[in-house]
């Protein structure tokens, strides 16, 4: 291109070059491809001073270039000459990807007749290229001998150059003007339907999308009047849930029993219905009729074969609804059909989401001396919500209710139903009923809320001082527990039936032993039930995961999630829970919130402690008397605003205990009538009491011998 | 509400008779206070307050109930306990001489007979 330039730098031919350029940029604006073409012949051929000029377009489909434009030859372009590539002139030239230079023509090298019945003597030939694509092929002649120079070649090549990239832009322009008038009525059909599903998409109210739907249909098919009838859920009466131009269908709540009507026939045909020229025969609704509609057209909102409703739009003024008209409510109707039913499944859920995390405990209460800890992930959103439960709650005595259900069916009447049972179950056990009887009234409100509803259920009282579980299971699948040397293994349940499978169901307690360092879980059949594999493999699988954690409740919680949920999102609602009872050793140091509802805990654990060290009933209750008069104390005198906390420690000793209480506050001498009792009690109850003030805070040392008879 | 102690009652002509059932410390007292106060009427002769199915009550309860039987006096009323003898209730209420300034009872019968409800 070096030799090129230098060349081009000759006097002239900067004048040819700026003619050139003036054709094609022009030609961009406004010339269509032939008229460019001719242009740019003419101007080449003044240019180089030839007889003849061509342009052939590359078909490559055919392997062929075609004459698409001549000058001096155009016999060419009227004769439709096509050269297969690599041969003869054009041919080789489009193929060889370079100019080619005949100073003589003769017949071996040309294969168009035309060219030679012309009788051209001299022939030159540039490939048409773009980007390394070859569009075609430019050529010149000339009718006497002549030898093309080097500036001839690079001239014809610049032209060739400047042309290819105006064909090429020219095509792509025509190419594209031709599919936008292809497309533009089903373009503007497509646009206007997409239009009714953007306002879906926006996650609006139900109400505010049929609002929106609506005004968009009539606007599309330039009607006066639009509305919306929903089936009712017994499937014979359609309402009128959202309207335009005929609000009052709405505002009266219309009803039209499927099959009579207008819109009842279109729902009961499940096609579109058009009614051209309204009277009192064909419509039941007198609101159409008082508004003077006179024609009206009609679709279904179907999904999966369902009637959702109907569609119907209407005119004031006589007309007739085209076959267009038709498939474009039915378009519409159906895109809404979508939008309304993902919107109606959007919002069970949402609202039924929000009751499950209403109701399912937020956080779990912290019962000292054990660490609980639940998961629950709602089923994959393409299914509905389900009725799977669990609770936790403190009872007296240091016991611990635990709960777990899933209520058979799905969506908001299932969750629904679960916080029900949730709450009466709560209710009934701190009524101070018995699992069994608790289980047993759970049974009776059931058939009463929702008779024809099963839900499967555990009950469970945990006493960890006892160390004991009390259990009763209706239809639930079996609790893990994790042994204290790591052994996982099911609860053998005796199987009650579901709840709500027998109104004469009784259910029993089964009494299980739970050392310290124990954990139990339970769980909702989600977890177990996973995709294809058998409940037996299931359970297997969960109680080697049991077996293996070892990082406590939370990671196997997270750990049972991970491994038994494919995928993340189950395709079933999971719901796990896992208690783990602490062992205590022989020194108890904990630390309390100076609040009067931490002595509860504190008698809890103490309790469990002391029963640990082989203390009786009596000497539990004397102990734990005493060692909460020293905390109620270190409560209610000891501390001045802004002071938190003090601390319990409970230490073996000799043939005895050891209790120490220790806060951060002045002791204050007890006021009031009925006062003052607790230190009077502590040392009747105790062997010895030991009250030390120092600047630090108060430590209350109280000490009993265990194992033997006191004297009185 | 404190789910430690439930309370329940009932009525032996115009005397309530108040079954506190779990566990009575400083933190639920006062509301176990107020809610036997409540039970009482200008008519009611005597209130019993059957301590038999409580599991807990330490110094807190102990105080209520001689600041309770103080109050009933000054209005001319009873209160009467039912602890049974062998429960570690029955060793609080010796040692802080609550049997000393109230009627304590073994059981429901002899605590109504103590404070005169009719054919019980």
């Amino acid at each position: 291109m070096e030799g090129a330039t230098s060349a081009l730098r000759g006097s002239g031919a900067r004048q040819a070059l700026a003619e050139l350029q003036k054709v094609t940029d022009a030609a961009l604006a406004h010339l269509t491809l032939d008229d460019l073409l001719t242009e740019l012949l003419h101007r080449i051929v003044e240019i180089l001073h030839t007889d003849t000029a061509a342009f052939l377009l590359m078909d490559e489909e055919a392997g062929v270039v075609a004459a698409r434009a001549a000058k001096g030859i155009e016999e060419e372009v009227e004769q439709g000459v096509r050269i297969p590539l690599g041969r003869g002139f054009a041919g080789r030239v489009a193929a060889e990807r370079r100019p080619i230079v005949l100073p003589d023509v003769d017949h071996a090298d040309v294969l168009n007749p035309i060219l030679r019945e012309k009788g051209i003597c001299s022939l030159l030939g540039v490939p048409l290229l773009v980007e390394g694509r070859v569009l075609g092929v430019l050529h010149v002649g000339t009718l006497t001998p002549r030898e093309f120079t080097t500036f001839d070649v690079d001239l014809l090549q610049l032209a060739a150059d400047r042309a290819a990239l105006a064909i090429d832009h020219a095509r792509l322009y025509e190419e594209e003007r031709e599919a936008r008038v292809r497309a533009e009525r089903s373009a503007e059909m497509l646009q206007s339907v997409q239009r009714v599903t953007d306002a879906a998409l926006a996650y609006l109210s139900i109400d505010d999308l049929l609002d929106e739907l609506l005004v968009r249909t009539r606007d599309i098919l330039h009607a006066d009047t639009a509305a919306i009838l929903m089936l009712e859920r017994d499937g014979r009466m359609l309402r009128a849930r959202a309207a335009k131009g005929i609000e009052e269908e709405v505002e009266q709540g219309v009803r039209i029993p499927v099959g009579g009507g207008f819109a009842g026939r279109v729902a009961a045909e499940r096609r579109p219905v058009v009614i051209a020229d309204v009277d009192h025969s064909n419509v039941l609704n007198p609101i159409l009729r008082e508004k003077g509609i006179r024609s009206l057209l009609g679709v279904p909102l179907l999904v999966e074969g369902r009637v959702l409703g109907v569609l119907h739009v209407g005119s004031l003024t006589l007309r007739d609804f085209t076959p267009h008209d038709r498939d474009l409510l039915q378009l519409a109707g159906d895109r809404a059909a979508l939008a309304i039913d993902h919107a109606e499944m959007y919002e069970q859920r949402r609202v039924a989401e929000a009751l499950q995390r209403t109701l399912l405990p937020q956080e779990i209460v912290g019962i000292a001396g054990m660490e609980i800890a639940a998961r629950y992930l709602p089923a994959a959103p393409a299914t509905s919500l389900g009725g799977d439960w669990y609770d936790v709650f403190p009872l007296t005595g240091g016991c611990v209710g635990i709960a777990v259900g899933d209520v058979v069916g799905r969506g908001l009447p299932a969750a629904a139903l679960m916080a029900q049972l949730r709450t009466a179950l709560r209710a009934y056990a701190f009524d101070g009923h018995p699992p069994s009887e608790v289980v047993d009234r759970l049974n009776r409100i059931l058939a009463y809320l929702s008779p024809a509803t099963m839900t499967t259920a555990t009950y469970m009282v945990l006493d960890p001082e006892r160390e004991i579980l009390h259990m009763v299971n209706a239809g639930h699948p079996p609790p893990v527990v994790i042994s204290p040397d790591g052994d996982a293994y099911y609860l053998p349940t005796t199987g009650g039936v579901a709840l709500g499978a027998s109104r004469a169901s009784r259910y029993h307690e089964e009494a299980c032993p739970l050392p310290s360092g124990s954990t139990i879980v339970v769980y909702t059949d989600g977890v177990v039930e996973v995709g294809g594999e058998s409940l037996d493999d299931g359970l297997e699988r969960l109680r080697r995961i049991a077996a293996r954690v070892r990082g406590g409740v939370e990671e196997l919680c997270d750990t049972v999630i991970e491994e038994m949920v494919v995928d993340g999102r189950p395709s079933d609602d999971v719901a796990i829970l896992a208690a783990y009872i602490a062992p205590l050793g022989e020194r108890l140091l904990t630390r309390w919130p100076a609040r009067a509802e931490a002595l509860a805990s504190i008698r809890h654990l103490l309790r469990r402690w002391l029963r640990h060290q082989g203390a009786t009933d009596d000497e539990i209750y004397d102990v734990t008397v005493a060692c909460q008069e020293a905390c109620a104390n270190a409560v209610e005198h000891a501390y001045a605003p802004g002071d938190e906390a003090f601390e319990v420690e409970a230490v073996r000793v000799d043939d005895g205990v050891e209790i120490s209480v220790r806060d951060g506050g002045q002791w204050r001498r007890a006021r009031g009538t009925h006062r003052g009792r607790g230190m009077p009690m502590m040392e009747a109850l105790m062997d010895s009491v030991h009250v030390q003030h120092t600047a630090e805070g108060t430590v209350v040392v109280l000490r009993r011998t265990l194992g033997r008879e006191r004297a009185a | 509400m404190s789910t430690l102690a439930r309370l329940e009652d009932e009525w032996h002509d115009e005397i309530p008779v108040a079954r506190l059932q779990g566990e009575v410390d400083a933190s639920n007292v006062k509301e176990m206070g107020d809610r036997l106060r409540s039970l009482l009427s200008n008519r009611s002769v005597a209130l019993v307050v059957d301590l038999s199915q409580t599991t807990y009550l330490d110094s807190a309860g102990i105080n209520m109930l001689f600041a309770l039987a103080d109050e009933l006096r000054g209005r001319q009323q009873r209160l009467c306990l039912v602890v049974a003898e062998t429960s570690p209730i029955a060793r609080m209420v010796t040692l802080t001489g609550l049997d000393q300034a109230i009627a304590v009872r073994a059981t429901l019968a002899d605590a109504l007979s103590e404070v005169g409800a009719g054919g019980e």
